[in-house]
């Protein structure tokens, strides 16, 4: 991994993202771009717009641009320049929501208005590869690109087809990442389901009611040795290992025996050639809902036993298709700094888990190998094993 | 390594399977048009609709009863493509296959009712049985728990050449993961108005109920289908070249690009015919220019004005479509051809055919091709 690149509600670069996971920076806020007033959660974790507005030069706007694709140009600008302008061949990118927002305006502007005026460039900017494009066009880029939406499992997923790709040596080098802007739409369906929560999001505590939402994009630069080797930049932290699995049990809820999340780990532990003790820290799903962090929880319980846990979803909220991304960018972090992001909102665990959660504090602690998971709507689950180097 | 395609499956408004809609194509049989209204105004939109009749018996499964159109339309296409390749769902073959679906619209009849619900009703009058199927990867979740797979399921999403980046998709699983003998990958899209507005509203939807492709670019008429492909290692119809597609920039910029990965995905060889993903918009002078520039003497197939625009599963029908050509050695001819490509194929007829190439130049950017070879 030679390059990184984050836009996250706790920060709109790397460094940023690593000072707030060291200081445990709670991102959720109230919700302000929407009306919330008949929803039971009122809050999530945007990124600020002033942020997202650097991606073009001052004094020039542009209301094409979804915030999406704000964000895909940032993440992808600072993932090229921290690899030294690396030659991608192909990227693999996830994300569940696309431009969204922009359907729902369009459909909002059906409902009060005859006019067919501006609505074009919201039906031609919604779709989920548009914001990719328009990071490629604005970053001087142009690759093909593999969009998988795979639920909240999708940015994992991207990851890892894109270090399969490279480990196989079909590709040379491949950006993997993931985006999700917030909107109406998800943020209400996650609320008419009652898995969100009008509380703090408190993940892998014994009294936690649910998620909040949040939102970003963050790009890995995944290189092989040998192409890394040529233009002479040295590598981050390397992608050791990957795996999936799916539990068909039901589309929003996991199997309860957590079958699921653990054939993802142990096919990713597979993958990496390692034992579960060689994994010194596990960034959880976690996303404080009572079916996920139950069976994560068991999964991670029955296959590591006592090992250091957070879900960093305590401070920035669920990304959804950008949650695995930027999960794994977060493990980049930890393992170039030596340390555990903590698991902040934290009171109590559940008896039932052996696993020791990083409370509200970040720990300073050597780290080698980290664990990621991300699992979603479907049943699709993901695991993803990075090591320093 | 080399893939091949095993089984192929189709649902389209003219037939519940691939053997209904051949025949029907090789007739020179036309699906019926609907009308469908946009529930906010007094536009309507032409379209070709699936009748409720090709799905009924998939949607009886449990698993699917308050599923979208979009899912039952997958299954059917997944089983029949299945059963073409002599495999069984729940069997151990099906065990070691992975599910790939390609997703455009993805589930929008759900979306646009669940969101309606939240502008006109507020936000807790949202039903909670509707947004779950509104999340792209549903239908791909529903097949592969229809047939009994829990190892690998990938959604991929895009504009219409999406399918033949899905089949790509599946060539690179194949290659990198020993564990898997076979993918299924599945091409879906379920009828809407608010897509139809959509593209209204961008000025590529047809104001009649008919279209020319490779005539007047007046816009298309949507049609919902799905097509499905099994690819594994062996077989008798070789994938010969596959490519993750290319992005493009402006209309221009759309005729060198396309052009450019033409010349690539073809190697330098003459392909005996080629299924176009012309559809009465600008994607067919783009397809023309290359066409006449790179393969001025080979038959082009266009089958989109018979059945319509089906994005999400227009390219991996394209698949199913080069397939059945070379089993059949028959060329179906294109309804309502305009005059500007010379080698358009008018009439069926048969043919000597043992190479294909399968082209999709997508509405929003996106651009693909495949060849096959028997």
């Amino acid at each position: 991994m030679t390059g990184l690149g984050i836009v996250s509600p706790l920060g709109p670069d790397s460094d940023s993202n690593r000072i707030a996971l060291q200081t445990g920076k709670d991102a959720v806020c109230p919700v302000t771009t929407f009306d919330v007033s008949k929803t039971r959660c009122k809050t999530a974790a945007p990124v600020p717009d002033d942020w997202l507005d650097a991606v073009l030069p001052v004094g020039r706007t542009s209301h094409r641009l979804h915030r999406g694709s704000k964000m895909v140009t940032l993440a992808l600008r600072e993932a090229c320049c921290s690899a030294d302008s690396p030659n991608p061949e192909l990227m693999v990118i996830g994300t569940t929501t696309g431009g969204m927002s922009f359907g729902e305006t369009y459909y909002r502007h059906l409902l009060v208005s005859k006019s067919r005026r501006q609505i074009a460039q919201l039906a031609a900017n919604y779709m989920p590869q548009k914001p990719i494009l328009d990071g490629q066009q604005l970053n001087g880029l142009r690759m093909p690109s593999q969009i998988v939406a795979n639920a909240c499992s999708s940015g994992s997923n991207a990851i890892g087809h894109g270090f399969d790709l490279v480990r196989s040596g079909l590709h040379h080098c491949v950006i993997a990442g993931g985006y999700d802007p917030l909107c109406e739409l998800v943020f209400v369906g996650f609320d008419s389901l009652q898995i969100s929560t009008a509380e703090r999001i408190r993940p892998f505590d014994k009294s936690r009611t649910g998620l909040v939402l949040g939102e970003g994009a963050a790009f890995l630069i995944l290189e092989s040795e040998e192409s890394a080797a040529k233009r002479g930049v040295t590598a981050f932290a390397e992608v050791a290992g990957y795996g999936v699995s799916i539990d068909t049990y039901h589309l929003t809820q996991p199997h309860p025996s957590g079958i699921g999340a653990r054939l993802a780990m142990e096919r990713a532990l597979e993958s990496a050639w390692m034992e579960p003790g060689e994994i010194d820290y596990i960034n959880g799903h976690g996303t404080a809902t009572i079916f996920n962090d139950a069976t994560e929880g068991v999964a991670i319980s029955e296959l590591f036993g006592r090992v250091p846990v957070s879900s960093t979803k305590s401070m920035m909220g669920h990304a959804l298709g950008a949650a695995g991304a930027i999960e794994a960018a977060f493990c980049i972090l930890a393992l170039r700094q030596q340390f555990l992001p903590p698991n902040i909102n934290f009171v109590e665990s559940d008896a039932i888990w052996k696993f020791e959660v990083v409370a509200n504090s970040a720990k300073v602690a050597p780290v080698r190998n980290v664990l990621s998971n991300s699992f979603g709507f479907g049943g699709t689950n993901a695991s993803i094993i990075l090591k320093s180097v | 390594m080399k893939f091949f395609v095993q089984g192929i499956g189709a649902v389209t408004p003219l037939g519940p399977t691939t053997k209904e809609t051949w025949k029907a194509l090789c007739a020179g049989e036309r699906a019926a048009v609907r009308s469908m209204p946009n529930r906010l105004s007094d536009r309507s939109y032409s379209y070709f609709p699936v009748p409720l009749k090709f799905v009924s018996e998939a949607a009886r499964q449990p698993r699917v009863r308050r599923s979208g159109v979009i899912s039952l339309l997958g299954a059917v296409a997944g089983f029949d493509a299945l059963a073409d390749a002599g495999l069984k769902a729940g069997s151990s073959a099906a065990k070691r296959i992975a599910v790939i679906f390609a997703i455009c619209s993805g589930g929008v009849n759900y979306t646009r009712r669940f969101y309606h619900d939240i502008v006109v009703g507020g936000a807790n009058t949202a039903s909670p049985l509707l947004f779950p199927e509104t999340v792209y990867n549903a239908p791909a979740s529903h097949v592969a728990a229809l047939l009994g797979v829990n190892e690998q399921s990938y959604t991929l999403v895009g504009d219409s050449s999406v399918g033949l980046s899905a089949i790509h998709f599946a060539t690179q699983i194949l290659s990198m993961q020993p564990a898997f003998d076979r993918c299924l990958v599945v091409g879906t899209e379920e009828a809407e108005w608010l897509v139809a507005d959509a593209f209204g509203s961008w000025r590529m939807a047809a104001k009649r109920d008919e279209f020319e492709v490779f005539g007047q670019a007046t816009g298309t008429i949507f049609g919902e289908a799905a097509g499905a492909v099994v690819i594994g290692h062996e077989g008798d119809l070789q994938i010969t070249h596959t490519l993750p597609g290319q992005s493009f920039f402006s209309i221009r910029d759309s005729q060198a690009v396309t052009r450019d990965l033409l010349v690539k995905v073809a190697a330098g060889n003459q392909p005996d015919f080629i299924i176009s993903s012309a559809n009465g918009t600008f994607a067919d002078d783009v397809e023309r220019l290359a066409f006449n520039d790179l393969f001025e003497a080979n038959s082009v197939y266009a089958p989109k004005t018979a059945i319509g625009e089906t994005l999400g599963a227009s390219a991996v029908i394209g698949v199913v479509l080069a397939s059945l050509v070379l089993r059949h050695q028959e060329l179906p001819g294109t309804l309502s051809a305009g005059k500007k490509l010379p080698t358009i194929n008018r009439t069926t007829r048969s043919c000597v055919a043992s190479s294909a190439l399968v082209s999709a130049v997508g509405f929003n950017q996106q651009v693909n091709a495949l060849t096959l070879r028997r």
